[in-house]
């Protein structure tokens, strides 16, 4: 892997799900990290700064929305791009994923992997 | 006739009777009346002992609209006394706090009706009413008030149950479509074409799957009243012409003859909660293109009052069965015909695209006949008077 690969930090719990995305964002020269619950999420987004958060919603022990919220109040994750990957996608839901600065939105059921890279590719190329 | 008899009566000769005959006649004539009387009173209480022990509810108002009759269990429901309240008018009722909405319903001009009211937490009334007649004598109405806490709790149990069984089961249904997409688009090594025909199958399977998951979600949600969300103006006529891209390569495939014919004046933009309403016009185009044989023809058309606008879909399809037309918005319901086209199918397209577009204060309907073809519709009043919660 090259030295300028682009870094993605993907936060979700869901192991086969993790395993697709990080197989097809690596096939494509992403350099991936992998956490499994939003505070696992926050430690490696401070310690690996990556270009952009690919972030389930429903989560044990932190979710999405309270991982969004921390990273609002910490001026060194503040402009990190994050894209919701949730299972459900309520009009409530993705308004409030809105407000907190989500970039944008995927419901699993509706995209695909492809589809999922054509939306990382969009925000960071 | 009759005064023919009458007239040979009293020119009969009456029988003599000693004064002793008479008196034992007349002693039987009275012991009758007292049975016959007895009989009455025996009966007035059986009644009066059914309608007290009664495990609904009942109140019957007379002629004047006065309150008449109440009995136990509606005095226990309704936290008043039969004394304070018998005898009592529609407006003098009023002031009973829980006699109130029954009053305004009884106050309506259509007084026949079925209405279910919650006069607290954990009490859930069906309220039913019944015209009473002694034969074409109108008597007064009977008020039944039937306890249905224990069903709607059962009912609300049942949608949460469908809710959170469809939500677990769209994490696993995700995996699975992800892991087959990947498979098919090669991301995890080469596979052979009869692999692949394989996959493809499974893949079109778990996609109805989601489907069907999908209705049952918005089931649940037009159950829990919670429903439409944001209303943003926009041109509807867009708003179908999206849809309809949708189709495009299912017209194609079907070979179906498809005609759009737009507006023919100039509408304004209406609230709409887009997602929602474009549900409803793709369960209405899907049923169309699913149900015409190839090479049919279906005809989408929109037109506008100074109300309304109404969009409706022409097919020439199998039609609706006539004795079945009746239940063809009711939740799981599919027509025979419609089953032996097209196995699959929830039966839940219409009943989901019926609360969309009564959400909006609009109308469905629809113009079938089986074998022939059928035409649905449904208007949007530009500005909808009553709306369902958003």
């Amino acid at each position: 892997m090259s030295n300028n690969a682009k870094k993605i930090l993907l936060v979700e719990d869901e192991e086969l799900i993790v395993n697709l995305l990080q197989r097809k964002l690596e096939a494509e020269g992403y350099e991936v990290f992998v956490a499994r619950d939003g505070i696992e999420g926050l430690e490696k987004m401070k310690k690996t700064k990556p270009d952009l958060v690919l972030l389930d919603i429903i989560m044990p022990r932190m979710g999405g929305f309270e991982v969004m919220e921390a990273m609002k109040k910490d001026k060194g994750l503040r402009d990190i791009p994050v894209i919701v990957i949730s299972n459900s996608g309520q009009p409530v839901e993705l308004d409030r994923a809105r407000q907190l600065g989500a970039r944008d939105w995927l419901i699993k059921t509706e995209f695909d992997p492809k589809e999922v890279l054509a939306k990382v590719k969009k925000q960071i190329g | 006739m009759k005064g023919n008899l009458q007239k040979e009566k009293t020119d009969e000769k009456l029988p003599e009777v000693t004064p002793r005959e008479a008196y034992l006649a007349l002693l039987n004539i009275l012991e009758d009346v007292e049975e016959a009387r007895l009989r009455a009173v025996e009966e007035r209480n059986k009644t009066l002992a059914i309608i007290t022990n009664f495990t609904d509810g009942l109140l019957f108002f007379d002629k004047e609209n006065k309150l008449s009759l109440i009995n136990p269990v509606a005095e226990k429901y309704l936290s008043v006394k039969g004394m304070e309240v018998i005898g009592k008018s529609l407006s003098d009722l009023v002031e009973f706090p829980r006699l109130k909405p029954i009053v305004g319903l009884l106050k309506k001009t259509t007084r026949i009706f079925r209405k279910e009211i919650k006069l607290e937490e954990n009490l859930i009334l069906e309220i039913t009413t019944a015209s009473v007649k002694r034969g074409e004598e109108e008597l007064g109405i009977l008020v039944v008030l039937h306890d249905i806490t224990r069903e709607k709790l059962i009912e609300k149990m049942k949608t949460d149950f469908v809710s959170l069984a469809a939500h677990q089961l769209r994490t696993p249904l995700s995996a699975i479509k992800w892991t087959l997409r990947m498979l098919l688009d090669g991301d995890l090594g080469k596979i052979t074409k009869e692999q692949r025909e394989f996959l493809e199958k499974t893949y079109n399977s778990n996609e109805r799957m989601i489907g069907l998951i999908n209705d049952l979600l918005n089931v649940t949600r037009i159950e829990e009243g919670r429903y439409l969300y944001k209303l943003t103006p926009v041109s509807f006529e867009d708003v179908v012409k999206e849809v309809i891209e949708n189709y495009k390569d299912q017209i194609k495939k079907k070979k179906i003859k498809f005609k759009f014919i737009g507006f023919s004046r100039k509408v304004p933009k209406i609230k709409l909660d887009v997602e929602k309403i474009k549900l409803a016009i793709s369960n209405f185009l899907d049923n169309a293109i699913r149900y015409t044989p190839e090479r049919g023809k279906v005809i989408v058309s929109l037109q506008a009052t100074d109300k309304e606008i109404r969009f409706s879909v022409e097919d020439s399809g199998i039609g609706v069965p006539k004795d079945q037309q009746n239940r063809l918005f009711t939740k799981f319901f599919r027509a025979a015909n419609a089953i032996r086209t097209e196995t699959e199918g929830s039966g839940l397209g219409l009943f989901i695209s019926k609360n969309i577009i009564e959400a909006h204060g609009g109308k469905v309907g629809f113009k079938s006949e089986e074998g022939k073809g059928s035409t649905f519709y449904f208007t949007i009043p530009y500005k909808a008077k009553k709306r369902m919660k958003e």
